[in-house]
């Protein structure tokens, strides 16, 4: 692979960005917010996400041992220091809209009864659970049956920038239900390198990607998993200008960090 | 053999890292009875959406939606069916009981959990290898939307029963008439070739979708097209958009019930130029295609199923191993 020859220490600076519009075929949900049974989408979609939908890593299909209770964040996306970047999309409007959706979970089983939190299917079970006891198919689970989804709707369009070469797919897979998302891919942009000043950003920003030297003043928090995004932020320290857009500099996917 | 035409997107065996190869399929699916798709329970109106039209044709229309949960729950039940018959689904590791959906304890282990994926499982997670859609209804939901008023009686044949207390279960309910068109794309990435046929196995075999399907949701499902790719097809969205302009164009009368082979004839036009766009290969021929249906019959018939089934489920083994010693390991630690 390429990306682990890369040199960090003379690693180029972006010199182009691409505007890359979003347009939703289909309804994306992300769960950003849990609300007892309620499951919020939040208005933007985090560039994680984006760099995996990209292609740019790749997850495994299987998880195993201790894979399954932590993200690979730090292996599969500081490796594309200096060769890619993509900003958190936001939305074209100022909101994009919402829809809600039921969803019930049920077994495939002829036979079944909603318990506390869980399908239990084993009619065996039920006397045991008359004479008051818990048998294991009725004891709840960590795992919603039913509940409903604040989900962004079909339509919705949002935009990001896009740094580094490369051709970029038509169509995207995001979101838990891996919606299928059009990419519209504009030209390429000079990065305009501008000195050390005291700047307002206009593009959404992933927290963990600022770089170290910083000086944030004021911002919007979207607190959403992995990493909360950063809206309307005012900084001091260098920046880049891209058509309209202005954002701090030397952002890489977890500032560059590839050991805590 | 068709399935050999598609080799370069199919893999020689289960891997466990992305490798691109994309299989699209178009998919017809028409209802043959009353169906009912809602999203929001009994009394709400069917999930239907305003979109535009077409894609020339800008004004924006209602139509009927089929959410993806509701085609891939289905076909993957289809699927366990055969799997329990044939002895195929295991025991969870979790909770020692026969692999079963939704309840929290998926087997990690049979085909359908390394097809179709599991999540929150015992040792790992599994992502889902078949991707689906929301389809659309070609015409209007205003066309296509009937209202059954649903009357419970009591066992004496009246609303009252033997007290004289009056049923409260009457009310009015909508559904989707018979003969309403929906335009599918679904996506199979990295599958092997028997798991191809699987997938599209349980796509022809299921006859049932939405709520009450024991008693209606009949619905006929037909493969349209096959393509190879490197990336996926447009969405089904604007394949849908593509038809209604087609048809327009060709003065069909947009009304139900819509003739199926003019309908299928305008989806063969716009699929057709999709071979040109970027990522996408190739398209089987219609020969290919009834060659390749052919095919998954064959597979599925009788005679072969076992065999076809217990194939599968083999070309898995060396994952389960590395399971297996795991746990071992784990046992062996306490």
């Amino acid at each position: 692979m390429p990306q682990s020859e890369l040199n960090l220490s003379d690693s180029p600076t972006f010199t182009t960005a691409r505007l890359v519009e979003l347009w939703c075929a289909e309804p994306v949900f992300f769960a950003s917010r849990e609300l007892s049974d309620t499951y919020y989408t939040e208005g933007a979609i985090g560039n994680y996400a984006l760099a995996y939908a990209l292609g740019w890593a790749r997850a495994p299909y299987r998880l195993t041992g201790k894979d399954t209770g932590r993200p690979r964040y730090r292996e599969d996306l500081t490796p594309l220091a200096g060769q890619h970047y993509i900003l958190p999309a936001w939305p074209v409007e100022n909101s994009p809209s919402y829809r809600f959706e039921r969803f019930n979970a049920l077994s495939d089983a002829y036979w079944y009864a909603m318990t506390n939190n869980r399908v239990a299917t084993a009619r065996e079970d039920l006397p045991l659970k008359r004479t008051g006891k818990k048998p294991n198919t009725y004891r709840p689970s960590n795992f919603p049956q039913t509940g409903r989804l604040r989900i962004i709707d079909r339509g919705n369009r949002f935009q990001t920038l896009v740094f580094g070469e490369g051709e970029l797919p038509e169509y995207i897979r995001v979101g838990k239900f891996t919606s299928k998302v059009r990419v519209d891919v504009g030209e390429a942009l000079p990065v305009r390198q501008l000195p050390a000043d005291t700047y307002r950003c206009n593009t959404y920003l992933n927290s963990a990607d600022l770089p170290p030297d910083l000086e944030p003043f004021a911002f919007d928090l979207i607190a959403i998993p992995p990493a909360s995004l950063l809206k309307n932020l005012q900084f001091h320290g260098e920046a880049w200008q891209i058509g309209n857009f202005l954002i701090p500099a030397n952002l890489e996917f977890l500032g560059g960090n590839s050991r805590e | 053999m068709s399935i050999e035409k598609l080799q370069s997107f199919l893999a020689p065996n289960y891997e466990n890292f992305p490798k691109g190869r994309t299989i699209g399929v178009v998919v017809l699916r028409t209802t043959q009875s009353e169906t009912i798709f809602r999203t929001e329970g009994t009394g709400e109106p069917m999930c239907r959406e305003s979109v535009q039209a077409g894609v020339q044709n800008t004004e924006s229309i209602l139509r009927l939606v089929m959410t993806k949960r509701k085609q891939v729950a289905p076909e993957r039940r289809r699927g366990r069916e055969f799997l329990r018959n044939h002895e195929l689904l295991y025991t969870a590791p979790k909770s020692d009981s026969p692999c079963s959906l939704n309840t929290n304890a998926p087997c990690e282990m049979c085909v359908d959990c390394f097809l179709y994926g599991f999540a929150a499982g015992g040792e790992g997670a599994q992502k889902s290898r078949i991707w689906t859609e929301d389809a659309f209804s070609v015409l209007p939901s205003t066309e296509l939307i009937g209202d059954r008023t649903i009357n419970a009686v009591f066992e004496t044949g009246t609303m009252r029963d033997e007290k004289g207390n009056a049923s409260t279960a009457l009310k009015t309910s909508e559904y989707i008439k018979p003969g309403v068109h929906f335009l599918d794309i679904a996506t199979l990435k990295d599958v092997t070739a028997d798991e191809l046929r699987y997938a599209l196995g349980n796509l022809l075999l299921t006859t049932r979708y939405g709520a009450v399907s024991s008693r209606v949701g009949r619905m006929e499902n037909q493969i349209l097209g096959v393509f190879g790719g490197i990336s996926e097809l447009p969405s089904s969205l604007e394949l849908v958009q593509g038809v209604y302009d087609r048809l327009i164009a060709e003065n069909v009368a947009l009304e139900h019930p819509l003739n199926t082979n003019a309908l299928i004839e305008a989806t063969q036009s716009v699929i057709n130029t999709w071979t040109n766009k970027r990522g996408i290969s190739m398209q089987l021929s219609s020969e290919e295609l009834d060659a390749l249906i052919e095919d998954i019959d064959r597979h599925w018939s009788l005679d072969e199923q076992e065999t076809f089934l217990k194939r599968l489920d083999e070309s898995y083994q060396p994952y389960r191993q590395i399971k297996q010693q795991s746990t071992k390991k784990g046992r062996k630690n306490k």
